[in-house]
């Protein structure tokens, strides 16, 4: 647990800077978003009401008071978060990859330590797990500082207030990274999580046997999605819709666990006796 | 420790955010605003037994996310949209209580009430599935399934649809069964050289030896008469209850070009009972009742009512069955705005008439009334209503789509 626990924080002081710079790039943008887009709708309305004449009644019923939905619907808001899952997707494999480079392989050492092997692979899915979580827990700390920005400029007969969850709710998009309820929470990033331990168990097949593990890696993962998706195709084809939904939810969770324990297992198996440095 | 305080750090944040969200957004659930059924004359009494069914949406933030919701005598009770309710899933009341009751028969069956039949010996389930093939729909099968309530015995078995290849499309309407024979009434979408038609059929299946004993057409356009549209409709039933007689409006419409518009003109309204025992058509005569597209008819078993509406009057027309004689009608009045009294849900049970009108919001009033069908005596008359209405609720729109009555 100790060692675990160290190859944990060591891993993920690798990773401080790059997540830093996320968490910057996120800040940064969102704010300019919130300021550029009140600032458009704030001149829209001084344009209507001011130039055009129109009364203020009549231009909040042809246009609609702002809402916090306006900024989260824009690039500014959208950007740096495709860009942080970009981050993640990329670090899945950079994680690894990162050790065998250079003149000492970094590898090497990891793999001398006096630990189960198996550590540094629960230690690297452990960052990735953080790391995500890490986006998720900033993005929702800095909205409500949006929505306070958002609140200083727009005046409020213009505006319409919204709580966090209900632009969660309203942005389908957003729901997948921040979940209605903590049973979808758990189960999202659940399968995340197996996507991610599939992922690496294809990595070290190639550590392990360079080109050759390529294609085991591809094998390998497609038979996963098979296993886990066979209850939605036996529902489908050969049962005619028998099981009934929850049944099926819970036979997928099933199926999500064999998996995930297969690839412990199969990246275990490697770690300790095939992998090459 | 020290080394480890990035790593602390991150976790305590992490924890606190997400936490903090979820503990939220658990506490402040969204409050939505209770509506009543409020009385303005009659015997509140009348609509205890009535469920009105539908849909709530706030329309004040351009934000169009809907709510199913339940509006009974005791108020309202908005679905909970929790995740494991979705999938779970909600259908109608009718289809859950029989899931609940037949779970191993229920499997696989689609949710629509009108693919079922009940009564106390049976519980039918009839649909028509297709493969959905690169130019055309093939392989039309009927799916069906019997289940014996006394020895618990399920006889399912698929067999073909006759003339699968002409079909392109077929939807079923109503399941009936009587003694051992099982009627399916489907609206047949063909197509025939490029040109699409409807038709409704009637097919018949033998359940002893898994046969189809008889299958006609109802509304077949006699040939070179291009001009000429047939609609047909099923006067409305309660969907699971068993029916000796199918009620069929059909109507033949004139489709009349000139250089302006294109129109159509009824010039010709026939009602036919289809004894489904028998297999014997007899027309209806209604003199002076012209049934329009509103559907609001229904039929309990005995007699039917046909309804129209006219301005804001309901005019309801009884017609006996079993003395093939029409009733004395008579109108309701509804207090509805004038050019929005559209829009009626009607049902007919134990001699009453039960109406809710199915929109709802700020400027537009729902009534909800009770009469009786023998003397057109209005024994409830009210309102759906917001319970505080002092209160702000802003813009909303509200959505009947389903009445029951228990």
């Amino acid at each position: 647990m100790k060692n675990y626990l160290k190859l944990v924080n060591f891993e993920l002081n690798r990773i401080t800077k790059l997540f830093a710079v996320l968490l910057g790039i996120t800040f940064v943008t969102q704010i300019v978003g919130v300021i550029v887009v009140s600032r458009d709708y704030l001149n829209m309305a001084n344009e209507k009401l001011y130039e055009e004449m129109m009364s203020k009644a009549v231009f909040l019923e042809s246009f609609g008071q702002m809402s916090f939905l306006q900024i989260v619907k824009s690039v500014w808001f959208v950007g740096p978060i495709a860009l942080c899952i970009a981050g993640v997707a990329f670090y899945i494999f950079i994680i690894w990859y990162r050790d065998w480079v250079g003149k000492n392989t970094f590898i090497y050492r990891l793999l001398m330590l006096p630990t189960t092997r198996l550590n540094i692979f629960y230690a690297k899915i452990t960052n990735i797990l953080i790391m995500t979580f890490g986006l998720v827990a900033f993005q929702l700390i800095i909205l409500p500082i949006e929505m306070l920005v958002m609140k200083g400029m727009v005046p409020n007969e213009f505006r319409t207030d919204m709580s966090v969850k209900e632009i969660v709710n309203s942005m389908p998009e957003l729901t997948i990274i921040i979940p209605n309820s903590v049973i979808e929470l758990i189960l999202y990033y659940g399968a995340g999580l197996l996507v991610v331990s599939i992922l690496f168990t294809a990595i070290l097949m190639e550590r392990s046997f360079r080109w050759k593990g390529i294609f085991a890696g591809l094998i390998y993962s497609a038979l996963a999605v098979v296993v886990l998706i066979s209850p939605l195709l036996l529902q489908e084809f050969v049962l005619n819709g028998f099981f009934y939904p929850i049944e099926l939810l819970v036979l997928e969770i099933v199926m999500g666990l064999i998996v995930l324990a297969a690839s412990i297992w199969m990246s275990g198996f490697l770690l300790m006796k095939k992998i090459t440095v | 420790m020290k080394k480890y305080w990035k790593f602390a750090a991150i976790i305590i944040v992490i924890v606190l955010s997400i936490g903090t969200f979820y503990v939220n957004s658990a506490t402040s659930a969204k409050q939505y605003p209770e509506f009543v059924i409020q009385t303005h004359s009659g015997d509140a009494d009348e609509i205890k037994p009535l469920v009105l069914e539908g849909s709530y949406t706030d329309t004040t933030s351009m934000n169009y996310v809907s709510t199913n919701l339940k509006i009974t005598a005791d108020g309202s009770t908005y679905n909970s949209r929790s995740f494991l309710d979705q999938v779970i899933g909600q259908p109608p009341t009718v289809v859950k209580e029989l899931q609940e009751e037949y779970r191993t028969f229920m499997r696989g069956k689609d949710h629509l009430v009108d693919l079922f039949f009940e009564n106390n010996q049976v519980l039918a389930y009839a649909d028509v599935n297709y493969k959905m093939g690169s130019l055309r729909s093939r392989d039309f099968k009927f799916d069906i399934s019997v289940l014996n309530k006394e020895d618990g015995n399920i006889n399912s078995f698929t067999m073909e649809v006759p003339d699968g290849g002409e079909l392109e499309y077929v939807f079923v309407e109503d399941v009936q069964m009587v003694k051992d024979e099982l009627t399916l009434i489907t609206q047949n979408t063909m197509r025939n050289n490029d040109e699409f038609y409807d038709e409704k059929h009637i097919y018949t299946i033998n359940m002893a030896n898994q046969k189809i004993s008889n299958h006609k057409a109802i509304n077949q356009v006699p040939e070179g008469q291009d001009d000429t549209r047939i609609d047909v409709q099923l006067i409305r039933t309660s969907p699971t209850k068993a029916n000796e007689h199918l009620i069929i409006v059909k109507t033949e419409k004139k489709v009349i070009e000139d250089s302006e518009s294109i129109r159509e003109e009824v010039i010709n309204q026939e009602i036919i009972s289809y004894n489904l025992e028998t297999k014997e058509k007899e027309k209806i005569n209604v003199p002076e009742l012209r049934l329009d597209e509103n559907q609001l008819s229904f039929f309990d078993g005995s007699t039917i009512y046909f309804m129209t509406l006219e301005g804001q009057e309901l005019v309801v027309t009884p017609y006996s069955l079993v003395d093939d004689q029409v009733g004395q009608a008579f109108s309701i009045h509804l207090f509805g705005e004038e050019d929005i009294v559209h829009g009626q849900l009607t049902i007919v049970k134990d001699g009453k008439l039960y109406l809710a009108s199915s929109q709802m919001n700020s400027n537009i009033n729902a009534d909800v009334i009770v009469a009786d069908v023998k003397t057109g005596e209005i024994l409830f008359k009210g309102q759906l209503a917001l319970e505080d209405s002092s209160n702000e609720h802003g813009n909303f729109e509200l959505y009947m789509h389903e009445m029951f009555v228990n």
